[in-house]
């Protein structure tokens, strides 16, 4: 106690504006610096005794400059005041003051560097595989009667809004097709149910209106347009192509994207909104859109994936989906023959193309369920 | 001994003291700067992406403490006080609101989405005194606490013109459905999708006179409730046991914000220029069938150019809004007999400085951000001089414990009530 250092303060008690001279000294404590108040003035009362945790240390923001009044908080003891910040901070240094990560990042830069090196890495990591995982488990719980509940009333307001039209196949063609789509539920084996326990009935619809697509709602709904039917035929192309088709959608319905999207981007929303949204809501906005873009492409291999599993398993080809496929987005090309298709065509993928898409490249998809080795597969 | 009110003969007890009707002129000064704040609010970024923002109430608090710590009144500086776990607590406590909210939206549940929404409208008057009541409260000069000692009669009384709002357009649209000659559905749908004019055209005169009516009304009520509530905050705020005191009247914020309408009219004017001179260059790109993909990116690159011009056009307007009831405020305040406050901000070089922060701003992506705000919070606070009648040591008080209210604060703040500022 001998040694320690006093510093010259003004003491505010809290109940009177009116400052009182007092001299703070400060001393090691178990849980650190201890604080000890002797004012000059008897009639100000005895000295007394603060513990670490009854003190509102003030930050330092800076290891050179320092505000002209450093201001000390005292709980219901009011506040001390401190005219010479600097000697302050030293003599809390000498009491062995450890300060946090978030001051140490304050006044030292290769603190921050190091920590700006771990917040990149880790949020690549979290992105990449956190969220998805987390993702997965929460989706475990989400019951199936909930997903049939949400598709139904997506279907409704689809047909009520006529977004869609009724489909224009004969029945028979249309019974021909589901009768196809319902072996192939049949080929769903324990290997092909990446949630266990979750038993969709799945049905196949078809509409009208949309341009030549299929897609899939969470619960077993799957939806495929006259057009796709149409587009393959134009193009010469079997069943098997459509059956493609059908197996990446219950792909996705396997994998519960829908409800997985929910959540992901739930995350995303609310992770990097709070994160970023201090930059910018430019950043804020650019970066979940992207990650969710990320997200969504993943999505797509893992059907890709379940889709090519599947085939082999009922002994179908691959190689008709992929015509298929390029069938469509060529068709797609016919309006508007870019320079930057040509290059997909080619194979080749421009960082924007890649970053701003939702579905992967297609003369890539393609190529790879031609050679049965979609999105490095697992399954 | 001293502990309760002291008399004013507290003061000679100091050598020299000023005689109790001397009127001392007290500037107000901000000792921090731009890049010192840079600091501050990167490594709270940083940690808010590292903590996927569970950071936030921490990086509150720091900012708080930044901007307190560097505000001198009188010589003393600011203290922010309010404890580190009452604003956890009610960080978490507005998350998990929101992420129900939030999955009640999401998964088309409107009934719970509904409640939510309109308890929270219900709520708004309570969550706004007690977020203040949460500000007031962390707030120290010289020990002293600053509180907010409103009873909720008094805000909900405060908070009429909402009620009268609601309950006029509730009414309009009651009245509207029972003149309309037939009912007022939507005609089926057409090919190129739902034709809106028939509906229109049907509406009669009485009709767009109540709408326009009611559109004022509103734009009156906002008014009200602004001057209502800074008012309220005024009166009620106290150091010790001073109490604010608050002379604007209604009129006064109306005209500013007639003079702000006019702002923005001339504001919308210059865009309009600026987007048909713009206009001329962009109609080469030619069609963007085209361009294919490159034209979903020209497509959000373009919605993007527009948000910001929106946002460029009407902010002149806004500074212009801000520092003119700043002024007004600032002017027209005091702390009972003891101080009051005048302030000589100006409102054309507000405008300008806001400009410039947004222009910066917007060009590094939001780095300058820290920069912008130090700027701003210097020049409103620097332009305000305290006058204190018969010396400083004369407020004497209580400190008191009222600080809930952590939750309050975090939805204040997400509404955009800034806690500096």
């Amino acid at each position: 106690m001998g040694e320690a250092t006093q510093l010259p303060a003004r003491w505010f008690n809290g109940r009177s504006s009116r400052a009182r001279e007092v001299r703070v000294a400060l001393t090691p404590g178990p849980r650190g610096p201890r604080l000890q108040l002797i004012p000059l003035d008897p009639a100000d009362g005895p000295a007394r005794e603060f513990e670490h945790d009854a003190v509102g240390w003030p930050p330092a923001w800076s290891s050179r400059r320092h505000p002209t009044t450093l201001s000390v908080e005292l709980r219901d003891a009011g506040s001390l005041q401190i005219d010479n910040p600097q000697a302050w901070h030293d003599a809390l240094a000498r009491c062995g003051a450890r300060p946090g990560l978030a001051q140490r990042m304050q006044t030292h830069w290769p603190v921050f560097v190091a920590v700006l090196l771990v917040a990149v890495v880790g949020l690549g990591a979290f992105y990449r595989y956190g969220t998805p995982w987390a993702a997965m488990q929460l989706t475990r719980l989400v019951p199936l009667a909930w997903e049939e509940s949400l598709s139904q009333r997506v279907m409704t307001r689809i047909d009520q809004g006529r977004m869609l039209k009724p489909s224009e196949l004969p029945v028979a063609r249309q019974a021909e097709l589901r009768a196809r789509f319902d072996a192939l539920v049949r080929q769903l084996g324990p290997k092909l149910t990446p949630y266990p326990g979750h038993k969709p009935r799945y049905t196949l619809d078809f509409r009208h209106g949309m341009g030549a697509n299929a897609f899939a709602l969470p619960g077993g709904i799957v939806v495929m347009t006259d057009e796709l039917v149409t587009t393959a035929a134009q193009n010469g192309l079997g069943d098997e192509a459509l059956i493609g088709v059908l197996a990446h959608e219950i792909g996705h319905v396997a994998y519960r994207h829908g409800t997985r999207l929910v959540v992901e981007q739930g995350v995303l929303q609310i992770g990097l909104g709070l994160a970023m949204g201090d930059v910018s809501n430019i950043v804020s906005l650019g970066s979940t859109l992207l990650t969710s873009l990320a997200y969504r492409r993943q999505h797509e291999a893992e059907a890709d994936c379940f889709a090519q599993a599947l085939l082999r398993q009922a002994a179908l080809p691959t190689s008709p989906m992929a015509d298929l496929l390029i069938a469509i987005s060529s068709a797609r090309d016919d309006g508007a023959k870019t320079q930057a298709h040509k290059h997909e065509e080619k194979g080749e993928v421009g960082l924007f193309e890649g970053l701003f898409s939702s579905h992967p490249q297609t003369a890539q998809r393609a190529r790879q369920l031609k050679a049965g080795e979609a999105g490095s597969c697992p399954l | 001994m001293e502990a309760s009110n002291r008399p004013e003969s507290a003061v000679p007890e100091r050598a020299g003291p000023a005689p109790s009707s001397t009127i001392a002129a007290h500037p107000l000064v901000f000792s921090g700067g731009g890049g010192e704040y840079f600091r501050v609010w990167i490594v709270n970024v940083l940690l808010s992406i590292l903590t996927l923002g569970l950071y936030t109430p921490w990086a509150r608090r720091r900012t708080a403490q930044y901007f307190y710590s560097h505000t001198q009144v009188a010589d003393s500086p600011l203290e922010f006080t309010a404890p580190l776990r009452k604003m956890v607590f009610g960080f978490l406590l507005f998350m998990l609101l929101y992420l129900a909210f939030e999955i009640a939206t999401k998964t088309g549940q409107e009934t719970a989405s509904a409640l939510l929404i309109l308890g929270a409208a219900v709520l708004a008057p309570y969550l706004w005194a007690s977020a203040m009541r949460f500000r007031l409260g962390s707030t120290r000069w010289r020990g002293l606490q600053l509180l907010f000692t409103a009873s909720w009669k008094e805000v909900y009384l405060a908070s009429w013109p909402v009620f009268a709002i609601a309950l006029y357009w509730i009414a309009t649209v009651y009245t509207i459905g029972a003149l309309a000659p037939e009912p007022l559905s939507l005609p089926p749908a057409t090919e190129g999708g739902v034709n809106l004019d028939p509906v229109l055209s049907r509406v009669s005169p009485t009709q767009w006179g109540l709408l326009g009516l009611g559109l004022l009304l509103s734009l009156l009520a906002a008014i009200r409730i602004e001057y209502n509530y800074k008012g309220l905050l005024v009166r009620r705020a106290a150091l010790g046991t001073q109490q604010g005191r608050w002379k604007p009247v209604y009129g006064d914020f109306v005209r500013v914000w007639l003079a702000t309408v006019g702002v923005f009219l001339l504001g919308l004017l210059l865009g309009f220029v600026v987007i048909f001179l713009l206009g001329g260059s962009l109609a080469f790109l030619g069609d963007l069938q085209a361009m294919g993909p490159a034209a979903i990116i020209f497509v959000v690159f373009s919605l993007l150019a527009l948000l910001t011009a929106v946002l460029l056009i009407s902010a002149p307007a806004r500074a212009y809004r801000e520092a003119r009831m700043f002024q007004l405020v600032w002017n027209n305040i005091g702390l009972s007999h003891l101080a009051r406050f005048k302030c000589r901000l100006s409102a054309a070089s507000f405008v300008w400085l806001r400009l410039k922060n947004v222009l910066l701003t917007l060009l590094t992506l939001g780095l300058y951000r820290p920069f912008a705000r130090v700027n701003e919070y210097r020049m409103k606070l620097e332009s305000v001089t305290l006058h204190v009648k018969g010396g400083l040591d004369q407020v004497s008080g209580e400190l008191s414990r009222q600080q809930s209210g952590g939750m309050a604060d975090m939805m204040a703040d997400a509404a955009g009530l800034d806690l500096i500022g």
